[in-house]
């Protein structure tokens, strides 16, 4: 039984970063139908930009509260900032163009920033330091979770809820929300299109930049290529939740790590991407709005 | 024949002469090319002319490779012989794959190909039933062999892939101008009228993927003997999605298009390997532009509204 | 659009001119087929840097039979595609031998290109299966993983006397052949094995096998895979409270293991060839400083000293046979014994092998250096 306690523990604690990614995705999605390819490569670019500004502003290894704030929220507005020239420049411009150039776009962009983190910072593996959150470890009957596990879980969640809140009972949640289900409308009702769907890559960017510092932290090992393999099983969680709604990407993130984790576990490491897609692809032929998602009159 | 398609014939009665004055160095760049443009002309038949948002093609490609491989080196069949199955299987793996997502809409399609493509990544890096050969691949792979000869040097490989062109091209232009291409075309402007036309959508998309499935595998084939080995990461999702943007970028159902696609795309590196570092920085730039700036592709075809056939009796 | 074509068949047909002219004479041409780029770019790099410094030596020297040697690199990214494509490249480059490369499964995928064109080629690659077609063209300058693997099973059951052992490899060819014959050489010394299993490489998250482990309450974790993960899974296994000491075959020797497994580092034993610093030849101590001098940094570990090792016989056979035709260099080199090398004494069988390696046991110091633990 504490295998699978344990299996739970690691799995919520992958899903959760599933979860921030997912909902970058889920909210471009949402608004502008378009799958944001390049957002698995801006949380990679996050890992790397984290790395350097807390080597660079704490360069003897501080590890108080204070440094790691700073260090995320001095990365969040770097990478939000990253988000929003990549809506402007790549994506702006084929608002009205067919689909498929807007996907080939995003694809480019990807390729931009991979490859521009494999310039700055070279094609070798990077490695965070392990000393940004303390090493304790608690032990519950057999269980194991550790510091930055917490900080993940709790992290996250706070977050999620946070989003959830300004989505459904601010103002300008509505705004979005109204953008969402029909842009044009929206734009009568004197919404101004362009301000929103900055926020949005704002939001998601931040969100992406959390869990890429959360990646580096946890993983230790970053390399310029994983954001691209990391950001499609992310928005595969988004689908699988149910796309373009913001719980459905929690539940989907969260559901995607723990189904990770448990065919890892119990069958094997090697075959949990393809369990993650067989799972996609019922998911789409049965239900393709999503498990949370709502059932819309548009064709799928 | 319009003047595009003579110059593109021009270009190809080119290629066939270039081993006359070219050294293995650039004999293997330009089979390379004949191969990947083999594979983006089968992408085209499904993205370009049946519309369909397939980025997994590379798949169809690794099951040909694949697919000779392990016929050849791990049950001994002479490399002819695998042509066949190399053509067949991946037909089949589309068929029954395809059949049961093909109604999905556009992006959804596209992530769902992209999953297939995932899963046979997969099965290939575990070893499955001990014959694909793990994340190292299959080598070894032997040469063509006929009437007593080994076609081993790199001239004729140049040539055996020339070949394969051109039978592809051939295809492509018997499938434009039949009941296939007619009803490709009419679904890729608007499937809903043309379903309500009578064509059965569904069966002619799936007819477009077997094809295109099945010239991949046969280009794969070519591949295998190409470089005496294949692995798993020569047919990933990357791949994929290089072969989905030369289709866009150079010009979706545009012959020339495809071709300038797939030389700039794989053949450029080769040729400027100093530059190999920015080399996908480059790419993506590229993309991005031409969409914004060029949303047809960068050779588009001309006049693609009405086709030829139609415009005979007007002046 | 009309101007465009014509001028692209016009350029194509110029440079393929251009090259085909440029082709000089009065060169010997070494390939260098080995992962510049990806996850194992610093052991590329190193012997990319290892293999020009000595070109430029020899060089200096006056080359070798009175011309000049030039190096011509491919990136086969340590991945086996691309090693076949650089395969491809190096043998239409019409090189005389190419080092290459540092992973057997990047090796293995060239090597049949290589034979079929009579390409020399030396590598560092330790899987049983290189030397098994018995192909006259290649070279192992390194030592095969079931020799390594017999020595690995006595320390662990005779010396350590550990109950129960874990042998952990990753999909590779390299490392699958060295965990089996791990686990075979365990069983075949009486030892208890009590699990054998494999983890992807590259997923970065090992908590899922770990897990399983843990409960199995091993003493002993091998891990026949790369450094790469090999240091995340040392870090995670102590996360995760398992108490067993890590054992790492050759591969995790490398610095960034190191860095990787971060404070778990300390205690952890290594078995390997001797690697650079316990090296006891002037030659060794000699090209380490020359290296350093060069590029700023010691040579990455033992891996790309034995590859220099494998050129440095090669240059060694064309000057003694006094002749470039690969069959000639090829049947000396077979009959080549103790050759002062950097790594030791090269001497090659008729199968390719090397013969006469030692192995160290190593245990990392909570300064990331080495102490020698056996004998």
């Amino acid at each position: 039984m504490d295998i699978f306690l344990q299996q739970l523990v690691n799995g919520l604690t992958i899903g959760s970063l599933y979860a921030l990614v997912a909902l970058g995705y889920t909210m471009v999605y949402g608004v502008m139908k378009l799958i944001n390819f390049a957002h698995g490569d801006l949380v990679a670019l996050s890992s790397f930009v984290g790395l350097t500004v807390y080597t660079n502003m704490f360069a003897d290894g501080g590890t108080s509260i204070v440094a790691v704030i700073t260090v995320f929220m001095f990365t969040a507005a770097i990478i939000a900032v990253v988000g929003v020239l990549l809506e402007r420049l790549a994506y702006r411009p084929l608002r009205t163009a067919p689909r498929l150039s807007a996907v080939v776009s995003a694809l480019g962009a990807g390729l931009v920033i991979q490859n521009s983190i494999m310039l700055i910072w070279g094609p070798n593996m990077k490695i965070f330091p392990s000393d940004l959150f303390p090493s304790t470890i608690w032990d519950i009957n057999g269980v194991v979770i550790t510091f930055t596990q917490v900080m993940i879980l709790g992290t996250s969640s706070i977050l999620m809820i946070a989003l959830y809140l300004f989505i459904n009972r601010t103002k300008m949640g509505t705004a979005i929300r109204a953008v969402a289900i029909d842009q044009d409308a929206a734009k009568l009702m004197g919404i101004n299109v362009n301000k929103i769907v900055m926020i949005i890559f704002v939001i998601g960017s931040a969100l992406g930049a959390v869990a890429g510092l959360f990646i580096g932290i946890y993983y230790r090992g970053i390399t310029f290529d994983m954001g691209w393999t990391y950001g499609l099983s992310a928005f595969v969680a988004a689908i699988i939740g149910g796309i373009g709604n913001i719980p459905g990407a929690m539940f989907g993130g969260l559901m995607l790590g723990l189904f990770n984790a448990l065919i890892s576990g119990y069958i094997s490491s090697a075959w949990a991407e393809t369990f993650t897609f067989m799972l996609l692809i019922i998911v789409l032929i049965f239900r393709p709005t999503g498990i949370l998602g709502e059932k819309t009159a548009e064709k799928v | 024949m319009t003047k595009t398609n003579m110059i593109a014939l021009g270009v190809l009665v080119v290629m066939g002469f270039i081993p006359f004055f070219a050294d293995s160095a650039w004999l293997a760049v330009g089979t390379t090319f004949l191969v990947y443009s083999v594979v983006a002309f089968s992408q085209d038949i499904i993205l370009g002319r049946a519309g369909a948002f397939h980025m997994g093609h590379a798949a169809f490609f690794g099951l040909g490779a694949y697919a000779t491989a392990i016929l050849n080196t791990q049950y001994g069949w002479p490399i002819l012989a695998t042509w066949a199955p190399a053509v067949i299987i991946p037909m089949v793996v589309a068929l029954i794959t395809i059949s049961p997502i093909i109604h999905l809409r556009g992006d959804y399609l596209l992530v769902a190909t992209i999953g297939l493509n995932i899963i046979f990544i997969q099965v290939l890096e575990n070893d499955l039933f001990g014959i694909t050969g793990g994340p190292n691949g299959i080598f070894g792979i032997d040469v063509v062999r006929a009437f007593g000869y080994e076609f081993m040097s790199q001239t004729n490989m140049y040539y055996m892939a020339f070949i394969l062109l051109g039978i592809t091209l051939f295809i492509m232009k018997t499938l434009d101008s039949s009941k296939f291409g007619r009803a490709m075309f009419y679904i890729n402007k608007d499937d809903i009228a043309a379903q309500s036309m009578g064509i059965n959508v569904r069966y002619y998309k799936l007819y477009a993927f077997a094809i295109g499935a099945g010239l991949a595998g046969a280009a794969g084939s070519m591949f295998a003997v190409q470089y005496s080995a294949v692995s798993p990461e020569a047919f990933n999702v990357l791949q994929s999605i290089m072969f989905f943007t030369i289709v866009l970028v150079g010009g979706s159902a545009s012959l020339p298009g495809v071709l300038l696609g797939t030389i700039v795309m794989f053949v450029l590196p080769e040729v400027f390997r100093e530059f190999a570092e920015a080399r996908y920085l480059v790419f993506g730039l590229a993309m991005i532009l031409t969409m914004i700036l060029r949303p047809r592709g960068i050779w588009p075809v001309k006049f693609g509204d009405i086709p030829s056939f139609l415009k005979k009796g007007t002046k | 659009m009309r101007r465009i074509l014509p001028n692209l068949a016009a350029s194509v047909a110029v440079c393929a001119l251009l090259v085909t002219a440029g082709s000089a004479a009065d060169v010997i041409k070494i390939g260098v087929q080995a992962p510049i780029t990806g996850k194992y770019a610093n052991e590329g790099q190193s012997i990319d840097n290892g293999v020009r410094l000595v070109v430029d030596q020899i060089n200096a020297k006056g080359g070798v039979l009175g011309k000049q040697l030039e190096v011509v690199t491919c990136d086969d990214e340590g991945a086996a595609q691309k090693a076949a494509i650089c395969a491809r490249r190096l043998v239409n480059e019409n090189v005389l031998a190419v080092i290459g490369s540092y992973t057997s499964g990047a090796t293995e995928a060239a090597q049949t290109t290589y034979y079929r064109n009579k390409t020399l080629q030396t590598s560092d690659g330790t899987s049983n299966s290189l030397t098994e077609h018995k192909y006259w063209t290649f070279f192992r300058n390194s030592f095969k993983n079931s020799d390594q693997a017999t020595f690995t099973a006595k320390y662990l059951v005779n010396e350590k006397g550990y109950k129960k052992i874990v042998v952990l490899s990753d999909f590779s060819s390299y490392s699958t052949d060295l965990g089996d014959s791990v686990a075979k050489a365990i069983v075949a010394a009486g030892g208890n094995l009590i699990y054998q299993g494999k983890v992807k490489s590259g997923t970065q998250n090992f908590t899922a096998v770990l897990t399983k482990i843990k409960s199995m309450e091993p003493d002993a974790i091998y891990y026949s895979g790369y450094y790469t993960d090999g240091g995340l899974i040392r870090a995670q296994q102590q996360q995760l409270g398992i108490e067993a000491d890590f054992i790492g075959g050759d591969s995790n020797d490398n610095p960034d293991f190191m860095k990787l497994a971060g404070s778990s580092a300390e205690g952890t034993l290594l078995i390997n060839f001797p690697t650079p610093d316990f090296l006891p030849y002037d030659l060794a101590k000699d090209f380490i400083a020359d290296y350093t001098a060069k590029y700023g940094i010691a040579p990455s570990s033992v891996w790309a000293l034995m590859n220099i090792d494998g050129l440095r016989a090669i240059v060694h056979a064309v000057e003694m046979t006094k002749s470039e035709d690969t069959k000639v260099i090829s049947d000396y080199l077979h009959t080549l014994r103790d050759f002062p090398g950097i790594t030791g004494p090269v001497s090659f069988r008729e199968d390719g092998e090397r013969i006469n390696t030692k192995f160290n046991v190593y245990e990392v110091q909570a300064d990331n250096s080495y102490k020698i633990v056996n004998e």
